[in-house]
């Protein structure tokens, strides 16, 4: 069976640091807008740590979300796409083919998770900083909608090696870049199809949610919310 | 979108220019020889170490072929070298486990830097003028010795000063041995955020003058008296990695955080309860603590031990610190004081810990010994699960301060020659009533080996720019973080993009030239050398499993990024003994119906002490709580906003007694009513394109208080007032606050 | 008022044709000027990038939707009112018809091109056209986008077929009065017509057919146009009520277009006699009843959507009512109904003052309902961490205000190449009987025209 790509992320253990933001930045050639266009809210994070403050001092809580393209399995962007740039792969994932957006915007204004970015301008690297980046990711023109992929590189990559080693991939082997540099260890990848993968024993848990689900979009990653110290279970 | 790739076959100087097309600049630039060999798309990953706080993780670093420009002999041309493409932690390291904070992440962007010094520089202009003349590596070299044996000759005592940031291993070895020739203080260590105060307060109570190990992943109770250790303070990620695991890596067990401060910080948000106290009472809120779990017989005092014991009253159960008697100064209510004791008593292992600004306050030695006093009391010191120390570091000799350093410099108490610099921006980041700048102005002669122009290495006469990390020699021993015995060492993770040369080479090579004692003294021709003695001892010291030999050894540890031992070791305690201390309370400065407001400066979790602030994912990534992007703020609680008709993102001014600023206005929920927070890191004058002109700096406006007891600036214990000044620009990525909307309230 | 001849209907009709005057240089002139700075505008925003406009996220898309959704709302005031009337068989909207479908034929042109300058990357439009390429994909034909594609470019073609068969006569009428290089022009747009009853029996046969054929192809294309928004999970725009809701609000902005257009025709046309105040108490009784369907329609969403009291959509609903966008609501409302109301409601007040006034808001407000469709519900979708803002920049502006004046510019150019009051049609009124009737039961007492 095809593989079904999914995340948990534990957010008992996320503490909002946002190395995952850093790392995908690093990993998936996202430039820089800078001042004037972060102050247009055109800044692209891929992923994304929310941040939500319930209460009045001294009873203030904080809620920290990561929020990246959930890959739903029923994506309201990719119907509305006209050019296919945005559809489902045959192992779960939301692709964004960027060679075939015209940029209509209109699979961001679907979006309910508010993921997918759009370049304004073509990206600018000042010299050198271009060295940095990653040969194995497209870099995006202006007018092309971008989004989280899972590392999809990552996983071609990993495929392929298992391919040519004649053997499965094992749990755990491929891990997006967030996920690989989350310091609590927030975050899970695998096969959602593997009723064995650690990905598949979290999003049993009955701790697990999904993040706007009721809109029946289906997404992919299973949130797990922060426990308490007197009700807690074992996960 | 330009294809350039094809335009690259041709490798000839000057015929390339004849090439029609899209008329770019590459092909007309020529191909230099490739040092390396190496196979397009095939990534190799080399280790490493992380130098940008003092935590020492231990990296990975992607290693892919590619194109730079650069210059070689003068000329600029394409060269086909491996680049660092990205970084990860390095699963092996004790440390870090494989895991890296968003600050390792962004190591890329100062190797890549577009501001970055890329060769010798001599001044021409004015001080500070920021005009420099290019120069090589020989006339550069020369100009350093020759000042160097001037003063040698000369034979004045103190006559070289050497300011760095806080420095471990082989570098430190080298710049102290090197200072001491020249019968100089040792060098001077500045960091805005150091950790002298705890480690003052480790000696006295446990006889390890170090930071704590905070062995969380293994505790149920952590009780963190104001310290960020999940985000800026210490060593984050082993901090986070133990948090993840004391909160679901324990099947059926989860730990209770409970964090003590008066701003909510990226680690307090995490909190199972947060409590908010008075700035400077973290001491006595422990004490209060303590006096709970002694009064209800849940621990003896003597279980405290020495720790106990310094503090005054600690036989007797602390009768001053009963909770009703301490909750108003405390600002917590007896009710929580005592339930938090009980909870933690009844748990095992349960830690306290202390850090930033509970440590920061004129009575910050007090604090911490009372915290101290508290996690003996607990019976977690030594024991998994509770504070642990580091075996491979031994405790520092006491580094001379650049507060007085600065003070008898300027006053003219001292004369001073020669000034040497390396990673340390005191003008930036110490208080400017300690006078750094006036103290630079009065030395002749100052050469810094950064990598960039910031406000400090302006004023230097003489620029000799060290490699980028990912272009050097590494070494560290991490000096918390692990139980284990940690030595890192990593060689060059790539070829120098630029004209630059290791600042430890570059001082051998100036003692070298020197000559004298120095031969004796510093013997390496280079820092790989230096490195490699320091290996050599270490398998003379420990021994090895695997290694036949001192170079297999050494071959190993550079595979592997360092040695580190398989078990958890202790370091034998220095205990000396010490008088108890009595509670002292803070003291601020500025009068306080003058100046209502408590300033509390605090680590921005992306630009950490600003020396971060050059890198553009720094900037552009959201604060985790503020979520504002290339700019700076200023926290205020909404009432306080209110009272003063401050609305978000109105510009504020706040004034000290030592200064002013002026930053927008962020209304917060999470900071006490009576505290205004402000991030360290912006307000960079001069420190490349991306940090330069934006925002304002804290640390500018404090007063230059210390620690009792410490050399230490007590950051935390300056008063302000604010008034609003017309409209600020806050540049926030997230669109509201809080989950639900407030328009919502009209039903 | 005395009645005119055939004749004189002719002179007064053909008129506008000929001779240009300084005062029509001018404004050509200042309208042309401000269309070309917004094909300079739109031709930077190629050249640098969408940045320059306003757009972000989570509004990203803005006044160039906006404007999309207008003129092809507004495009239904020819096809639809004129179809309409044509099959009701209302004898007074003779010299109403031409006017109607030439907004419609400039108003949806207009709209059809704000696709392309939306578009991220608009030199590559061509990949919404069904061809076999070489990427082996054809279009997604689930993507509303699509459907507008197919149903903008249907009901182009309808409504240009619609307004070029009833112009042949009156081509005919110019072409027999014409001379040199105009007489050759106008003989080819004639298409040969002589006005034999064999031709008027086939031109009648055919109007009628594209009058019924039309309606459907003008609903749907509406009702498609608002399924961009309803097809997609935001907050207060997946709502059922869309179609029918997009639909009477195109006819209403269209009546009100009609309505100005025709006031400012009879104006500098001097078409007094022939837009008279009975045609614009009419249309103004019609745009009455979409004024009211309008307040009824939103009524009712709004209605629904507080009684229902979900999170996300009242965020949105709050926003438009109370909070930021709750002045450009307020502004909708007036112009769409608060003021118009009484101005076509009370008879003394519906004359052709009155009810252009009425239309001319009715325009601004039909422009600012597209507006407050699009952006408040953008601006606060599910999760309130991605709550954001939009503010156009002159880009923006720039190409609004072009288009606008494109309108006009295109309106001014018609009424010198074609009569805007169809001749033969306001001719045949006047007849006891269907001209073509006559001609056909005595072919040969055919009176000369």
């Amino acid at each position: 069976m095809a593989h079904q790509w999914g995340m948990a992320i534990d957010l008992d253990r996320c503490n909002g640091c946002e190395a995952c933001v850093v790392a995908c930045h690093a990993e998936n050639n996202i430039s820089t807008v800078g001042e004037e266009q972060a102050a247009l809210s055109r800044a692209k994070h891929w992923i994304r740590v929310e941040r939500y403050y319930e209460g009045e001092f001294p009873d203030v809580r904080v809620k920290f979300t990561p929020v990246l393209c959930q890959q739903c399995d029923a994506a309201p962007c990719e119907p509305v796409c006209p050019t296919f740039a945005s559809y489902h792969t045959s192992e779960g994932l939301n692709g964004q083919v960027y060679n075939r957006c015209i940029g209509t915007r209109y699979c961001a204004n679907a979006c309910p998770y508010v993921v997918r970015y759009f370049n304004f301008y073509n990206p600018i690297w000042e010299k050198p900083l271009q060295l940095q980046l990653n040969p194995d990711v497209s870099v995006r023109e202006e007018g092309v909608m971008e989004k989280c992929t899972f590392c999809v590189q990552r996983i071609k990559a990993r495929e392929i090696q298992a391919a040519a080693e004649k053997r499965e991939l094992r749990d755990g082997e491929i891990q997006p870049a967030c996920v690989q540099s989350c310091p609590t260890r927030a975050m899970v990848f695998g096969d959602l199809g593997d009723p064995e993968s650690e990905v598949s024993r979290l999003a049993r848990s009955s701790r697990a949610t999904k993040l706007l689900g009721e809109l029946g979009t289906r997404p992919k990653v299973n949130y797990l919310p922060r426990d308490s110290w007197h009700d807690s279970e074992n996960a | 979108m330009e294809r350039r790739d094809f335009l690259k076959i041709s490798a000839v100087a000057g015929a390339t220019a004849a090439l029609e097309g899209c008329g770019n600049p590459d092909h007309q630039l020529i191909r230099f020889v490739p040092e390396e060999d190496l196979i397009p798309g095939i990534a190799t990953w080399k280790p490493s170490i992380c130098t940008l706080c003092p935590a020492g993780c231990g990296l990975l670093v992607r290693v892919m072929a590619g194109e730079a420009e650069v210059v070689r002999n003068g000329q600029l041309g394409l060269l086909k070298m491996g680049l660092a493409k990205k970084l990860e932690g390095n699963p092996a390291h004790p440390i870090n486990q494989g895991k890296l904070c968003p600050r390792g992440q962004a190591g890329l962007q100062v190797t890549y830097h577009p501001d970055r010094i890329k060769g010798p520089l001599v001044r021409t202009g004015r001080r500070g003028s920021g005009q420099f003349r290019e120069v090589g590596w020989d006339e550069a070299t020369k100009q350093l010795v020759q000042k160097l044996s001037e003063l040698k000759a000369s034979k004045q005592e103190g006559g070289l000063a050497f300011v760095t940031a806080p420095l471990r291993g082989q570098r430190k070895t080298i710049i102290d041995t090197f200072v001491a020739s020249f019968k100089g203080l040792t060098s001077i260590e500045f960091a805005f955020f150091d950790d002298s105060v705890i480690r003052a307060a480790n000696a006295a109570s446990f006889g390890h003058a170090l930071p704590p190990t905070v062995d969380i992943g293994t505790s149920n109770y952590v009780i963190s008296f104001g310290a960020d250790f999940l985000g800026t303070w210490n060593s984050p990620v082993a901090q986070s990695l133990g948090f993840g695991h004391m909160r679901k890596g324990r099947p059926g067990q989860r730990g209770k955080f409970v964090q003590f401060e008066q701003r909510i910080s990226q680690t307090g948000a995490s909190a199972d309860e947060w409590i908010p106290v008075e700035p400077g009472a973290e001491g006595m809120l422990a004490l209060s603590l303590a006096h709970v779990i002694i009064a209800e017989n849940k621990q003896l005092a003597t279980a405290a031990g020495h720790a106990g014991s310094l503090i005054e009253g600690w036989s007797l159960g602390l009768p001053d610190y009963a909770p009703e008697k301490v909750a108003a100064q405390v600002g917590v209510k007896p009710e929580t004081i005592a339930r938090i004791a009980r909870e933690a008593a009844a748990q095992d292992p349960a830690v306290a810990l202390i850090g930033d600004a509970a440590v920061a306050h004129t009575n910050g030695l007090f604090n911490a010994l009372a915290v101290n006093a508290l996690s003996a009391l607990l019976g977690s010191v030594g024991k998994p699960g509770g504070i642990l120390f580091a075996s491979g570091s031994s405790a520092k000799p006491p580094a001379a301060s650049l507060q007085s350093w600065a003070s008898e410099v300027s006053s003219g108490a001292t004369a001073v020659d020669v000034l040497l610099l390396y990673n340390a921006n005191p003008v930036f980041a110490a208080p400017a009533e300690w006078g750094v700048q006036r103290a630079l102005e009065k030395v002749p002669f100052i050469a810094s080996f950064g990598s960039f122009i910031d406000e400090t290495s302006a004023l230097a006469d003489l620029i000799l720019p060290d490699h980028s990390p990912l272009e050097s020699w590494l070494e560290d021993t991490p000096v918390s973080g692990s139980a284990k015995t940690v030595v890192s060492v990593a060689p060059p993770a790539m070829n120098p993009l630029h004209n630059t040369r290791a600042m430890a080479d570059v001082l051998l090579d100036a003692a070298h030239q020197l000559g004298g004692d120095f031969a004796k003294t510093l013997p390496w021709k280079t820092y790989e050398e230096a490195i490699q003695a320091s290996f050599a001892a270490l398998y003379k010291e420990k021994g090895s499993k695997t290694a036949k030999d001192a170079d297999e050894f050494w071959k190993k540890a550079q595979e592997q990024g360092g040695w580190w031992s398989t078990e958890p070791s202790q370091v034998a305690a220095v205990i000396s003994a010490g008088t108890a201390v009595k509670n002292s309370a803070p003291q601020f400065s500025g009068d306080s119906s003058q100046y209502p407001y408590h300033f509390l400066p605090f680590a921005s979790q992306l630009l950490y002490d600003g020396s971060l602030a050059h890198l553009p994912w720094m900037q552009e990534v959201p604060d985790p709580l503020s979520t504002a992007m290339w700019g700076t703020w200023v926290e205020i609680n909404p009432r306080t906003a209110e009272k003063l008709m401050i609305q978000q993102g109105d510009l504020v001014e706040v004034v000290s007694p030592n200064g002013k600023l002026r930053a927008p206005a962020l209304v917060s929920p999470g900071i006490a009513p009576d505290v205004i927070a402000m991030p360290v890191g912006q307000g960079h004058q001069n420190f490349t394109r991306y940090a330069t002109g934006r925002g304002a700096n804290p640390i500018s406006i404090l007063a230059p208080a210390n620690v009792e007891g410490t050399g230490s600036l007590a950051w935390a214990a300056t008063r302000v007032k604010l008034s609003r000044v017309g409209r600020g620009k806050l540049i926030l990525f997230g669109g509201s606050l809080s989950e639900s909307s407030p328009e919502l309230k009209h039903r | 008022m005395t009645a005119k001849t055939p004749e004189q209907i002719t002179n007064d009709l053909l008129r506008p044709l000929s001779g240009i005057s300084a005062r029509y240089v001018f404004w050509a002139a200042l309208l042309a000027g401000i269309a070309v700075a917004a094909l300079c505008a739109f031709l930077y925003q190629v050249y640098s990038g969408l940045g320059v406009s306003g757009l972000r996220s989570p509004v990203f898309w803005g006044f160039y939707i906006t404007n999309f959704v207008f003129w092809i709302g507004l495009s239904h005031a020819g096809t639809l009112i004129s179809a309409i009337l044509r099959l009701a068989n209302a004898t007074w909207r003779r010299p109403v018809t031409r006017c109607a479908e030439v907004i419609t034929v400039f108003a949806l042109s207009i709209g059809a091109t704000f696709p392309i300058i939306h578009l991220g990357r608009p030199w590559l439009a061509f990949f919404l056209f069904p061809y076999p390429s070489e990427r082996g994909l054809w279009p997604n034909i689930r993507s509303p986008l699509l459907w507008d594609f197919f149903a903008i470019n249907t009901y182009l073609i309808s409504s240009v077929t619609f307004l070029l068969l009833p112009m042949v006569p009156d081509f005919a009428l110019v072409r027999d009065r014409a001379a040199g290089w105009k007489k050759k022009i106008y003989s080819a747009l004639a298409l040969g017509w002589t006005g034999t009853p064999k031709q008027w029996h086939r031109l009648e046969t055919a109007m009628h057919i594209m009058a019924i054929a039309v309606i459907p192809v003008a609903v749907s294309v509406h009702s498609i146009v608002s399924w961009d928004f309803a097809m997609a999970p935001v907050p207060m725009w997946h709502s059922t009520i869309f179609a029918p809701y997009f639909v009477a609000g195109a006819i209403f902005s269209g009546i009100a277009a009609l309505i100005l257009a025709m006031a400012l025709l009879r104006k500098l046309l001097h078409l007094e006699e022939y837009l008279l105040p009975i045609h614009f108490e009419n249309l103004g009784k019609l745009l009455l009843v979409m004024s009211l369907l309008w307040f009824y329609f939103v009524f009712a969403e709004r209605l629904t959507t507080w009684y229902g009291n979900e999170p996300s959509e009242m965020a949105v609903f709050w926003v438009t009512q109370h909070g930021s966008y709750a002045p450009l609501f307020w502004a909708m409302v007036s112009c769409n109904f608060l003021i118009p109301f009484p101005l076509l409601a009370i008879k003394k007040l519906r004359t052709i003052t009155g009810t252009a006034i009425a239309s001319f808001t009715v325009v601004i407000g039909m422009w600012l309902e597209r507006f407050l469709i699009i952006v408040p519900s953008l601006s606060h979708k599910y999760l309130p961490y991605r709550w954001g803002t939009y503010r156009p920049t002159w880009v923006e502006i720039t190409i609004t205000a072009g288009t606008f004046c494109t309108m006009v510019l295109l309106y001014m150019i018609f009424s010198k190449i074609v009569p805007v009051i169809s001749v033969w049609e306001l001719k045949a009124g006047r007849h006891e009987e269907p001209h073509a009737l006559r001609l056909a039961r005595q072919p040969d007492q055919v009176e000369a025209d």
